[in-house]
């Protein structure tokens, strides 16, 4: 297998654990790697889920109202998802946002719409708050206010507002290797192979380089590694001098793997069609979870269900710590410094998570 | 309820927490169990609504890093989950630090013993090297030691990755003491060596039983660094003199290590001198000091299960004034242009010096 950044890690780093390349051990190969049908199948499976979750919504607020309404479809979604994806890109430009910091913000986006629906959280907010997260988990953070301050209609609490759902959504799986990266090792190996000149490697390269950001508009990353999605884009662009690398690597079972990258990459690696997307975004105006609409009925009664379930809690355990005091002997804590212990330790513990 | 909310709640409820250990403006830390096996674990809750900037940067550090890490010698994320607006780190639980071994005064060190902590020290820093990712904050507080003696680096709210060479990092890491020249001089571009030199100190802190250098200001540091090693001229650290806040000191003659480390083999010397080389990139690799001959010599390092341990039981940590609440942050200004900046992390970073608290534990 190739391995994650070719010439950015040595051959001796792998010394201790021969088998496993410290790609091998990271959360994305462990957690965020998918084959095509099992990707289909977790979309798909979440859309009929969201779908029933709303039907029921809308059955609180007016029965009947579901039949009328045209759900979104799970390839719907995608396609209004990849829109703000490609959007990703114009915004970090606008505050010099590095590119690891664009990079990983795609690919925040595209994990969290792998465990939410847009019927849920619109894509545009979400594009908004996976930015700021990955901008702090980049090393480049930017203060708040002032991010949201450049974009139009935006507060800062409409950013942190989804930051904590947007985290656990990536299970606090903050690291993402990237194919730019990996691109850039490739670079660098090329030009230690003999006979090329420099000018045709780095032409390779910056050809390269657009196709990569492509990919980021693709499943390419869910389905292969980062290096494997840089070989192909390298391989769009200079077959030979990518398959020179392959072999001087001793790599070259990897070339029968590029085709399939390589069409994924051409064929899905555009924005979509602005339209279509509309026509979505229209629909989604109407089938979107009432439950997150501020004063419907159904998130009247989602609230007043978490303000009840929150108030058992607090009474609870306020009971409890009456209980130990009743118990306790009425002369006081020194005579009783276990019971008065205890009370402490009651009182001390955390009240979110009784 | 969304799926995601309900996974979390269910992550939530295989942990209990049992009685609070510590506790700054930052986190709280519990002790805890998990609920299914009685495992004991700690709890550090991390207060998140506070922040006007969201998830705090610390925060952010030791989650991300701890998630990608696994390693014996590497203190382990268990899980992590959100209660309301807090942060919960599950971490492994672990009895007592190196410093409360150290400083308890019944406790006899044999040569071997700091062997053992030496190697488990560098095997943790090697795995996280060879993942690019630095410490930073190395000092013997943050090696923790579990109750089968086996020592574990901790505390990762200041690492980072290093695997970009160009990008520029803050010189305000690590705690003073174990701080190295070049940080002093405010050096922005650095690499795995600076934990090097923590562990430099950490070795001679072993054998000495009390800090080595002991500096009470960041200038002061450079002074007692230079006293106890001599100053170092152009040829021993090639440029030095044009790091950004290079300072001309006292002219400190060199002494051998072995006047003080009276004491100490031959190969402990060596190792030694090699992790407090001046020039960062001759300055001994976290993976050539576990091949050093020293560990290769009798005595052999004492089995985990047989090093002294501590019976005073470990303090609720004191909070400390952190340097660089912000850490290394390239604070991007926004604009029309709309050209992207050429490499990853080539801006500016701001040092900003924050007043915010950190627990360390």
């Amino acid at each position: 297998m190739v391995t994650a950044i070719p010439s950015a890690v040595p051959n001796d780093a792998f010394s201790a654990s021969p088998s496993h390349s410290p790609y091998e051990a990271s959360t994305q190969h462990k957690h965020w790697r998918y084959s095509r049908t099992a990707l289909d199948e977790q979309r798909a499976s979440l859309n009929s889920a969201a779908v029933h979750v709303i039907r029921n919504a809308f059955e609180i607020d007016d029965p009947g109202s579901s039949n009328a309404i045209s759900f979104l479809s799970p390839a719907d979604e995608y396609l209004l998802v990849k829109l703000y994806i490609s959007k990703v890109g114009q915004l970090c430009a606008h505050f010099h946002m590095p590119e690891v910091v664009e990079a990983t913000a795609c690919s925040y986006i595209r994990r969290f719409y792998l465990r939410n629906t847009v019927m849920d959280w619109h894509p545009k907010n979400v594009m908004l708050t996976a930015i700021f997260l990955a901008s702090k988990t980049t090393n480049h953070p930017i203060p708040l206010e002032q991010y949201a301050s450049h974009i139009p209609n935006t507060t800062p609490s409409d950013v942190l507002d989804l930051e904590f759902l947007v985290a656990q959504s990536l299970g606090f799986e903050f690291v993402v290797w990237h194919a730019h990266r990996a691109l850039w090792g490739i670079y660098l190996d090329t030009q230690t192979l003999p006979d090329i000149s420099f000018h045709t490697i780095h032409d390779a390269y910056i050809a390269s380089v657009a196709h990569v950001r492509a990919s980021r508009l693709s499943d390419a990353e869910l389905i292969y590694t980062p290096s494997q999605i840089a070989l192909a884009c390298f391989h769009i662009a200079a077959p030979v001098l990518a398959e020179q690398w392959a072999k001087a690597k001793g790599e070259s079972d990897v070339i029968s793997l590029l085709p399939a990258i390589s069409d994924m990459i051409l064929q899905e690696g555009k924005p979509p069609d602005l339209e279509r997307v509309r026509e979505i975004d229209k629909r989604l105006k109407i089938c979107k979870n009432p439950e997150k609409v501020v004063g419907t009925k159904a998130y009247l009664k989602k609230q007043a269900e978490e303000e009840a379930k929150a108030k058992e809690k607090r009474e609870k355990k306020a009971a409890e710590i009456r209980a130990l005091e009743d118990a306790r002997d009425p002369f006081g804590g020194e005579l009783d410094p276990e019971g008065a212990a205890k009370i402490e330790r009651a009182k001390q513990l955390d009240e979110d998570d009784d | 309820m969304d799926a995601v909310e309900r996974a979390n709640q269910e992550r939530a409820k295989k942990w209990t927490k049992e009685a609070k250990i510590g506790e700054g403006t930052y986190a709280v830390v519990y002790r805890g169990r998990e609920a299914a096996t009685g495992a004991p674990v700690a709890i550090k809750k991390i207060k998140v609504g506070q922040f006007k900037d969201g998830l705090d940067m610390s925060a952010v550090r030791e989650v991300q890093y701890l998630r990608e890490l696994s390693h014996p010698n590497v203190i382990k994320l268990l899980d992590v989950y959100s209660s309301k607006a807090n942060l919960n780190l599950v971490l492994e639980f672990l009895d007592s630090d190196l410093e409360a071994v150290i400083k308890d005064r019944s406790n006899v060190f044999l040569p071997a013993d700091i062997k053992s902590w030496m190697a488990m020290t560098l095997r943790g820093l090697e795995f996280c090297h060879r993942n690019w990712i630095l410490h930073r904050d190395l000092k013997p507080n943050n090696l923790l030691i579990g109750a089968n003696g086996e020592l574990k680096l901790a505390d990762f709210g200041l690492a980072r990755d290093c695997a970009d060479p160009g990008s520029k990092l803050t010189s305000q890491v690590i705690t003073r003491w174990y701080r190295p020249p070049e940080l002093l001089f405010g050096a922005r571009f650095y690499s795995s060596a600076v934990d090097i030199w923590s562990v430099g100190c950490i070795f001679a802190e072993l054998m000495l039983r009390t800090p080595y250098l002991p500096g009470e200001s960041d200038m002061d540091q450079l002074k007692t660094i230079f006293r106890a090693l001599g100053t170092p001229s152009e040829e021993d650290w090639p440029g030095h003199t044009s790091l950004p806040n290079y300072v001309t000191l006292d002219h400190f003659p060199k002494s051998p290590l072995k006047l003080l480390f009276t004491a100490a083999s031959a190969d402990a010397l060596d190792l030694l001198g090699k992790l407090l080389i001046y020039e960062p990139l001759r300055r001994i690799s976290a993976k050539d000091a576990l091949h050093h001959p020293y560990f290769f010599a009798l005595p052999y390092p004492t089995h985990p299960s047989k090093l002294p341990k501590t019976t005073v039981p470990m303090a609720p940590r004191e909070l400390q004034e952190e340097a660089n609440g912000l850490g290394d942050r390239t604070v991007t200004k926004p604009g029309r242009s709309l050209k992207r900046k050429a490499s990853d992390g080539g801006g500016p970073e701001r040092v900003a010096r924050s007043a915010a608290r950190r627990l360390e534990f």
